[in-house]
């Protein structure tokens, strides 16, 4: 294994994402079989990576500390790992999901290219390049939102390259403040106390890695991207690879780079971040209507668990945080595929049209309801021991608030997801919907590996603790304190768990008085919570967007904008169309008239040029 | 070996024309090429083993009496040869099939050849008379060829570049014979040791500018630039792109270096004047090129813009600086050859370079489209391509040098670079069908061929940009960065 071998995970997918683009399209299977066999290298190469942990690829790039610097170690390893698995399952998926979707070919090589891009994010250990893999990815955000060809694709895509953009360029300005207070753009060697100036380079750089992760308030073009973008975007991109790679960029950064402590402001803010996006994009998520918009508001609700169990900077929550991350990875990458296999059967995902489908897709059906027992963090799946940290972290904090923000995430959480899964997959069949099959079973596989991952997860937590999260602490807990968080990860009998299981009741309470209230229609059981007095109005004006402030940025922005255009648009343009291009073409048309093709008048200029030039320098010589 | 890289061109050149008589077509076509690629071969495959241990000097012998003439090789040589047979190949593929209908194909090679061994004998040359003879040589060979059509402005241009051209060259003679006269020798090496004891300012400074009028009209710098917008578009479209890819580069800017820093040292004086002149051409030519309706004569202006940028980042000075104007040097010959190669094509298919007449052709000529956007976009200086990294390298250098004000203009220069790009972009392939051109078929194969491949280059150096730059570019920046050291150290016999 030499150090070379780590472009492998970059140039292999770059070169397929080519390969499949270009590929015509009546090669359909050729094409299927190359871009499995390259995700299963890549998953084969992230098991060796991951056996071999330390590499190191360093050649200098542009002088001045920019070095292109890849870092293969424990946590960006298992990141790697993490991402070729779901590579592959994303790309089995989409074999069968797009096929012969329009721009097909297209989102299979931004697949392949945004793995490129993501895997490059990881290893990379000097900034510049890390900005350099990390902007790439805006490009096929972009590209992939468009694939989805409704009316509002095109809007959509353009809000989601806005509002990470905006990210990107937080995490820029922060990236260069923190290289000018630690002088150095090697990653692996910033260790600074967040005081002064580093203290506005860890927001800045905080606003970037949880922008990516679609932390509020940079949340708002996932749900619009639920409906807009394919549903195998939503389960690749803000299910899955940002998550991991937000997230693994936030745990870098309050773990690495800064020295984050316990009850520090800086903590503090990161938990209040996390616990603001648990509960109100948990309150949005009840009451949605389409699966899609509903899962993609829990996308970003989970993301608030993450960052408040790394913002503790507690041990046992930043692993809870990191454990979640992979954790909600799975399922919701799971729900997202099962809610585009529904989708692929019965051409809709409004709740209201769908139900009883257990007995058409029992596949779906089974993988869909783990998935949601997992994100619900029922025992004994893997949402509940990650959860649980969280729990313990938070209270061991000594705020006790941010548990109870968690609590009533857990509680709006499995409210929603009995809605969704009573509304879908139980109850009467609907008229809307006719006979269906189960999906192909390219379709069904990942959807199941998925819910599998999830039980494994739980029920043999030891697993992917030992093996993948507590290493990554080992170099930031104190000496002689113990990295083992298996001990209560599955234990019943003690206040946090009863607590998180009370809720768990209190949610399934909520649902069937919701279920009765309505007139035993399951997609209208969150309707009372709707209709609350004050709650009622805030949903209203969230409908409207009022709290979007993406969409408020551009309403004042288009305010400004016509003042602006008015007051100082028009003059400056005036300067510029007028004045600008009126001086430059007089300009041009001076220098053009200047050469009209007589030689002697081109002599003359030369002569001239040879005065000037010697006396300048005979001045300059002296 | 390295004398095969003039003595081969030329011997090529002696047998192409009583070939001709043979063959009309297919051997000459098949000579020029093999010569051209036997050239790229070994300067990319044996160039960089032969100088590992230093510069590599060759003295020439007669029935075993030494000539005076003595050739050398290193690193800023090799690098300069590599880009000539690489432009040097593209453009006569190119010719393959665009000299088609000029007729006299061998005649045309001959021609072509004697340019290319001049440029090479340039390259290689050790002192200074031979810098004129080569010189010489290669403009005397570019005169006809640009005439070669026999049309009437090709005629009048190839006047008008013969004129101006000899009187750079006379001044260049002088600025010669005062060298001579200072330091009693031609050599670079004794004449770089002579002056440095001399210490003499005024006398130096008159070579220095008979010199920067010789090279600087050689190279199109404003303002001794104005027949080059005249000459280049008038020339057959291979001529076009090795003149402006290569011509203008190796008579001018190469030798313009070598005497300036290998020789004379780089006085602050001098660096000042340099970088004066770069930014002068990069501004005043980037605005003609806005005000062209002729695409090929936009091209022409904007080589001289860019040669503006590769004097400016040679005129700082410092290792940076030197290595970025050489990697430009690099780029601009490959995307500048690329686009007038591609203008070539689209005259060829339309019969016309009016921007004006143009428009859609994109979809008639899809290739040659994709191909022109690279090269366009490689010197607008546009992310990923190699046109970006080595405007980026000139700009860091410049700042690092403490010129902020011309990385400015540079800055805002590629502005207008892209400006004009565009706009002829726009004109020429995007945009409705003009039904004129319905009929249009993309061009032939060995001229795709030709522009694929360096579009190809510039695509693949932008993303290699670091390899290129240690293995190529670096050892050129070493050589003129050391200053006279490279010369009078190891250039002695």
């Amino acid at each position: 294994m030499t150090p070379k071998m780590l472009l492998l995970p970059i140039l292999l997918p770059a070169v397929l994402a080519v390969v499949l683009l270009l590929l015509p399209r009546a090669l359909r299977l050729v094409r299927d079989a190359l871009a499995i066999a390259g995700a299963a290298v890549l998953l084969y190469y992230g098991f060796v990576f991951f056996s071999v942990k330390d590499l190191r690829f360093n050649v200098p790039w542009l002088g001045m500390g920019i070095d292109f610097d890849l870092r293969l170690y424990h946590f960006s390893s298992f990141i790697l790992l993490a991402l070729a698995g779901f590579l592959i399952l994303i790309t089995i998926y989409t074999t069968a999901k797009m096929k012969g979707a329009p721009r097909e070919r297209e989102f299979m090589a931004y697949v392949f290219l945004t793995a490129a891009f993501a895997n490059g994010a990881v290893l990379a250990n000097n900034f510049v390049p890390l900005v350099f893999f990390w902007e790439g990815l805006l490009i096929t955000l972009y590209g992939m939102i468009t694939i989805g060809g409704r009316p509002t694709s095109g809007r959509t895509a353009v809000k989601a390259l806005l509002i990470s953009g905006f990210c990107d360029f937080s995490m820029i300005l922060g990236i260069g403040l923190l290289w000018s207070v630690a002088g150095t753009a090697t990653m692996s060697e910033i260790s600074v106390e967040p005081t002064g100036l580093a203290a506005a380079a860890f927001i800045l750089m905080m606003i970037g890695a949880a922008g990516k992760a679609g932390a509020m308030p940079f949340h708002t073009w996932i749900p619009d991207a639920g409906v807009d973008a394919p549903v195998t975007f939503m389960a690749f991109l803000p299910a899955a690879f940002e998550k991991l790679l937000g997230i693994y960029l936030l745990a870098r950064i309050a773990l690495d780079f800064f020295k984050i402590r316990p009850g520090s402001g800086l903590s503090i803010l990161l938990m209040i971040v996390g616990a603001v996006t648990i509960v109100l994009a948990v309150l949005m998520a009840l009451v949605q209507k389409d699966l899609k918009r509903l899962l993609s508001y829990h996308a970003i609700s989970q993301v608030g668990y993450m960052i408040l169990g790394i913002g503790t900077a507690i041990p046992i929550g930043i692993a809870g945080g990191l454990f979640h991350m992979i954790n909600h990875a799975m399922y919701k990458s799971g729900l997202f595929l099962s809610a585009g296999s529904v989708e692929h059967r019965t051409g809709t995902t409004e709740l209201k049209k769908l139900g009883g489908l257990r007995r058409d897709m029992p596949l779906t059906a089974f993988g869909f309801t783990v998935c949601a027992l997992a994100i619900s963090g029922v025992w004994p799946l893997n949402g509940f021991v990650s959860k649980e940290m969280i729990f313990h972290g938070a209270l061991e904090s000594g705020y006790t608030v941010f548990a109870i923000a968690a609590w009533i995430g857990a509680i709006f959480t499995f409210a929603s997801f009995l809605k969704a899964g009573h509304s879908i997959f139980f109850g009467e069949r609907t008229r809307e919907v006719p006979e269906v099959r189960e999906s192909p079973p390219a379709m069904v596989i990942p959807i199941l590996v998925l819910a599998g991952l999830c039980i494994l997860f739980g029920v043999y937590n030891k697993l992917p603790l030992t093996l993948f999260i507590q290493p990554i602490l080992a170099g930031h807990v104190e000496a002689g304190e113990t990295v083992d968080f298996t001990g209560h990860a599955l234990a019943v009998f003690n206040p946090v768990a009863l607590i998180s299981i009370g809720c768990l009741i209190l949610a399934f309470l909520l649902h069937r008085y919701g279920f009765l209230k309505s007139g035993r229609k399951a997609y209208l059981a969150s309707e009372p919570m709707h209709n609350l007095p004050i709650l009622h109005q805030a949903y209203d004006l969230a409908e409207r967007r009022v709290f979007d402030p993406y969409e408020q940025g551009v309403k004042v922005l288009q305010g400004l904008s016509v003042v602006l255009y008015k007051g100082i648009d028009r003059p400056i343009d005036f300067v510029f169309e007028k004045v600008v291009t009126f001086t430059g073409e007089k300009f041009t048309g001076i220098l053009r008239k200047a050469h009209n093709g007589h030689y002697a008048n081109y002599l003359a200029w030369c002569l001239a040029g040879l005065i000037i030039v010697a006396g300048v320098i005979s001045l300059l010589a002296k | 070996m390295i004398i095969l890289f003039v003595v081969l061109p030329l011997i090529v050149a002696g047998i192409l024309p009583l070939v001709g008589k043979v063959s009309r077509r297919v051997l000459p076509d098949l000579l020029a090429n093999a010569t051209l690629l036997g050239l790229l071969v070994y300067a990319a495959v044996a160039g960089r083993a032969l100088i590992a241990g230093g510069p590599v000097l060759q003295q020439l012998s007669w029935l075993g009496e030494a000539v005076n003439l003595r050739l050398a090789l290193d690193g800023f040589s090799l690098f300069m040869l590599l880009a000539i047979a690489l432009v040097g190949l593209a453009a006569s593929l190119f010719s393959i099939d665009y000299m088609e209908h000029y007729g006299a194909k061998a005649n045309y090679y001959a021609l072509y050849l004697v340019m290319i061994a001049g440029m090479n004998g340039l390259v290689l040359a050790t002192d200074l008379f031979s810098v004129y003879v080569f010189l010489e040589v290669a403009a005397i060979a570019s005169y006809a060829l640009v005439a070669y059509g026999l049309s009437h402005d090709g005629l009048e241009a190839a006047f008008k570049y013969l004129m101006l051209s000899v009187v750079g060259s006379a001044f260049i003679v002088a600025a010669i014979a005062v060298v001579f006269g200072m330091t009693g020798s031609l050599d670079f090496a004794a004449a770089a040791a002579g002056l440095q004891e001399l210490n003499a300012g005024p006398v130096l400074a008159i070579a220095s500018a008979f010199f920067l009028l010789g090279f600087g009209l050689k190279a199109a710098l404003v303002p001794f630039h104005a027949w080059l917008p005249d000459a280049h578009p008038s020339a057959p479209a291979p001529i076009s792109a090795v003149l402006s890819g290569l011509l203008i580069k190796v008579s001018g800017v190469y030798a313009m270096t070598r005497i300036f820093l290998n020789i004379f040292g780089l006085t602050p004086a001098l660096s000042t004047v340099l970088m004066g002149l770069g930014a002068i051409s990069m501004v005043i030519a980037a605005f003609l090129a806005l005000g062209q309706k002729d695409m090929k004569r936009m091209l022409a202006y904007s080589s001289i813009s860019q040669v503006g940028y590769v004097v400016l980042g040679i005129g700082i000075g410092t290792p940076l600086g030197i290595a970025g104007g050489l990697f430009h040097l690099f780029n601009h010959a490959l995307a500048k050859g690329l686009l007038f190669l591609t203008s070539g094509s689209v005259q060829q298919a339309t019969g016309t370079r009016n921007l004006d007449e143009m428009g859609g052709l994109a979809k008639r000529m899809p290739v040659t489209a994709a191909t022109n956007l690279v090269g366009a976009l490689s010197i607008a200086g546009v992310p990923p391509l190699n046109g970006f990294w080595s405007k980026l390298l000139i700009i860091v250098a410049l700042v690092q040098a403490g010129h902020p004000v011309f990385a400015v203009i540079a800055v805002l220069t590629s502005v207008l670079t892209l400006w004009y790009y565009l706009l002829m972009q726009r004109k020429a392939f995007f945009g409705k069908l003009n039904e004129k051109w319905a009929a249009v078929k993309e061009a032939p194969f060995w001229m795709t061929v030709a522009t694929v491949l360096l579009a190809l280059l510039c695509v693949g150096i932008g993303i290699l940009f670091s390899t290129t730059v240690s293995t190529w570019i670096q050892p050129a920046a070493d050589v003129l960065a050391d200053g006279i050291h490279a010369v009078t150290g190891s250039w002695g016999f």
